[in-house]
């Protein structure tokens, strides 16, 4: 496949901002459409090693994405102008619904909507969860780290600050041990 | 809160599903800033715009302190990572073949799924047990699960279905 990565600051810019102003429902089949289909910056392969990187890295990883292929193709301007068009639309839209929203909180039916959106939102990350998991199954100890980290955090509400670093540590033995 | 979110951006692997759990837990059980249900209201208006969910950040910057408080909750969730993922490509390519990077992808793997559930079931548990949220959840993660839909629809339902079950 013939790629051209972004020629411009301004093309990089507009590139990244189709992406935030569209993505309605989840950053990442936009971010694929834009840079891969329509403007064929990079390819598929480079597309999925680029957001496994990012993945990896804490923070949102689509955001990540935009500092990581910013700095390739214009260095430390590319990485700031990427992120930046990235979150503008965004941002903004966010504000002005929950402005739009303060209003018409009041009022118990959309009060109901809102709570059932976010129920629904909590369901996409139990389903990411288990997605996640099935490459895992057939691994006693990586199930022993899920539960034990859903109990501690989940039901215990215990701080991310410590249950994280303990299990991390738990974690990194016994995959040095081959049972990860 | 600057701080407390600039800590946040670093420990999120995996993006805000792994830090949601904490985030709750500070804005609303230790510093009550938040109610649980505003909390979730928040999540929805930030899952349901476009762009990456991290824009819960600055709604609750937004609450707590207006429009300063949404740029620099916005401002300390995102940019310590992106400064982090800045300096992370080189290093990551140059320890490419080494084990320790593999041991670190396979430890830090069911560590974030961990995460990511506990986010799940705090969400959708903003008060005491409610039947009728868990099925929206349920009905989501099944959808997400068994179909490619985009997951926006899912919101729609769940908008949907909340409109009709949760209005008493």
């Amino acid at each position: 496949m013939e790629v051209t990565p972004p020629r411009s600051l301004t093309e990089l810019f507009l590139g990244f901002f189709s992406i935030g102003a569209r993505s309605f429902g989840g950053v990442m089949p936009w971010a694929h459409r834009v840079m891969v289909e329509e403007r064929r910056w990079m390819t598929p392969a480079d597309f999925t090693e680029t957001i496994g990187l990012c993945q990896f890295l804490p923070g949102p990883n689509i955001g990540n994405a935009s500092v990581v292929l910013g700095k390739r193709w214009f260095g430390l301007a590319g990485s700031v102008v990427a992120f930046l068009g990235l979150f503008g639309a965004p941002f903004v839209w966010v504000l002005a619904l929950a402005i739009l929203y303060a209003d018409i909180a009041t009022s118990p039916f959309v009060r109901s909507i809102v709570i059932g959106v976010g129920a629904a939102g909590a369901g996409l990350f139990i389903g990411t969860a288990i997605k996640l998991a099935r490459a895992l199954v057939d691994k006693p100890a990586a199930l022993a780290i899920i539960a034990a980290c859903f109990l501690a955090i989940g039901i215990g509400r215990l701080s991310l600050f410590v249950v994280l670093p303990a299990l991390l540590v738990a974690a990194l033995l016994l995959a040095r041990k081959d049972l990860l | 809160m600057a701080l407390y979110f600039c800590l946040l951006s670093l420990v999120a692997v995996g993006g805000l599903p792994s830090v949601m759990p904490e985030m709750q837990r500070y804005v609303v059980d230790v510093k009550g800033w938040v109610t649980a249900e505003e909390f979730m209201q928040m999540f929805a208006v930030g899952q349901a715009a476009p762009g990456p969910n991290f824009l819960i950040a600055s709604l609750i910057g937004w609450k707590i302190a207006g429009l300063p408080g949404a740029f620099v909750a916005f401002g300390a969730m995102t940019i310590p990572a992106a400064v982090l993922a800045w300096y992370a490509v080189g290093l990551w390519d140059r320890f490419k073949e080494s084990p320790w990077r593999k041991a670190i992808q396979r430890a830090i793997a069911p560590v974030v799924v961990g995460m990511i559930l506990a986010s799940g079931y705090i969400l959708a548990t903003p008060g005491d047990p409610d039947w009728r949220l868990w099925l929206i959840a349920a009905m989501s993660a099944c959808g997400m699960l068994f179909t490619k839909w985009n997951p926006l629809w899912f919101l729609v339902a769940g908008g949907t279905i909340g409109g009709f079950l949760l209005r008493a």
